[in-house]
């Protein structure tokens, strides 16, 4: 009997252990890894929009399905109240998986910028070539409705990458879904600017 | 005198990654840029030293029976505690290595020095063997990652604002980024150390012995069932 306690109450007071240490890790990590999540959306959001002195991340308009799930959550910029562009996450599947990308559009109706966000599983060297700013560039200034977001091989307008053509026309679809959406609520979207009052900031799981 | 010897053998005598050939799998997955396998080397010597060093301290307490659960149970600890720390001060790395750093707790080195040298020595020792197995082992990742940035991607690149960033332009040899190129790399560079240490034997008058729980005369293991 003695045996079977000691066999059962070491590890039992092992993972209690490592079970405080680890809620206090979490408790001291949690605060920064917030941050760090904020700072690198503001980053490519900032990478993919024209100049603006609002906090897109806090005007945001988000399209919410009938079940009441959020679909798509845009930050919309503005500069001297008046609305600039906006921004928004899209994921496509690549040759290694999901990619997660931001892509801002202006208030012309063009792509100002596009961002593969960091994480993505594509060949290095070859697919992880959409996070150089040569493709990523390859989005901007183009006009939303003039453009055909296909890949070159498709007889679209986007030069895919050599060898990497998976990669491209996932990025491409991704972009062109986003864009499709962007344009059916376009108008709410401008008119968010302003609302800036204090919409609490929604996380996305 | 003791402590030095084990913190110098891991990183040549016993090196983990070119004498043991243990944790091939994240040596292989994250070397393909210098930085990653430094990020690497460094989240796997953390988790090592204090690992080894828990390990030997509650050696005595720890059941014969169940000691394996109990290792894995403080090695995935610290693994976590890493994963959330790295996540918390440095996103890019994390995002990198992604699915690598919780991947550390099956790495065997880890589970492989508790088990042999932690479990058995005290704790000033193993940590010393801790901290001499994790510099072997991100020495050896950093000298892969190197070779196969260079000869795959034409770059060297450290953490951004500080870092060294050369770039050679031109075509690069692709093949050495992708997995098949990581195990060409391995495999040369096994080959170079083995040519290293017959050349230092044969310059000391003898001839090179791998250590006899190394040696491939010495194991069995491809005699099976023959």
């Amino acid at each position: 009997m003695k045996n079977i306690a000691q066999l059962v109450g070491v590890p039992t007071v092992i993972c209690l252990l490592a079970g405080l240490l680890l809620a206090w890790v979490h408790g001291v990590t949690e605060q920064p890894i917030r941050e760090a999540k904020r700072k690198q959306k503001m980053a490519a959001i900032k990478k993919t929009l024209p100049a603006y002195d609002n906090q897109p991340d806090r005007t945001v308009y988000a399209v919410v399905a009938a079940d009441g799930r959020t679909n798509a959550l845009y930050y919309v910029a503005s500069r001297n109240g008046a609305y600039v562009g906006a921004a928004r996450e899209v994921t496509g599947r690549g040759y290694g998986g999901e990619l997660r990308l931001m892509i801002g559009v202006n208030a012309d109706g063009a792509v100002h910028g596009l961002e593969v966000l960091p994480g993505h599983k594509e060949t290095p060297g070859l697919g992880a070539k959409i996070a150089s700013d040569d493709f990523q560039g390859r989005f901007a200034g183009r006009s939303i409705r003039d453009t055909v977001w296909k890949v070159d091989k498709e007889d679209g307008a986007i030069q895919a990458i050599t060898a990497a053509t998976i990669s491209s026309k996932a990025v491409t679809e991704a972009v062109a879904a986003g864009l499709a959406e962007y344009l059916e609520h376009e108008a709410a979207i401008r008119a968010a600017v302003g609302a800036d009052a204090a919409a609490p900031q929604e996380e996305r799981p | 005198v003791r402590m030095l010897k084990e913190l110098l053998k891991g990183l040549w005598k016993e090196n983990p990654v070119f004498r043991l050939v243990l944790g091939m799998c994240p040596t292989l997955a994250v070397t393909t840029s210098l930085e990653n396998a430094l990020g690497m080397g460094m989240a796997a010597t953390f988790v090592l030293v204090c690992s080894n060093a828990v390990i030997a301290a509650v050696r005595r307490f720890i059941p014969a029976k169940v000691r394996i659960p109990c290792f894995i149970v403080i090695i995935a600890t610290f693994v976590t505690v890493v994963d959330l720390m790295m996540n918390a001060f440095v996103p890019e790395l994390h995002a990198a290595l992604g699915l690598f750093i919780p991947l550390i707790v099956v790495n065997c080195i880890i589970l492989g020095r508790a088990e042999a040298f932690a479990s058995k020595h005290s704790v000033a020792l193993s940590v010393a063997d801790g901290v001499g197995m994790g510099l072997g082992f991100t020495l050896s990742l950093a000298l892969l990652g190197t070779v196969r940035e260079i000869l795959g991607a034409g770059t060297i690149t450290l953490w951004g604002d500080w870092g060294v960033k050369l770039s050679a332009g031109g075509d690069t040899i692709i093949l050495f980024v992708l997995a098949p190129g990581g195990f060409i790399a391995l495999g040369c560079l096994l080959g170079l150390m083995n040519h290293i240490q017959s050349v230092l034997a044969r310059r000391r008058g003898g001839s090179f012995e791998p250590p006899a729980h190394l040696d491939c005369r010495h194991c069995v293991i491809c005699k099976w069932g023959a």
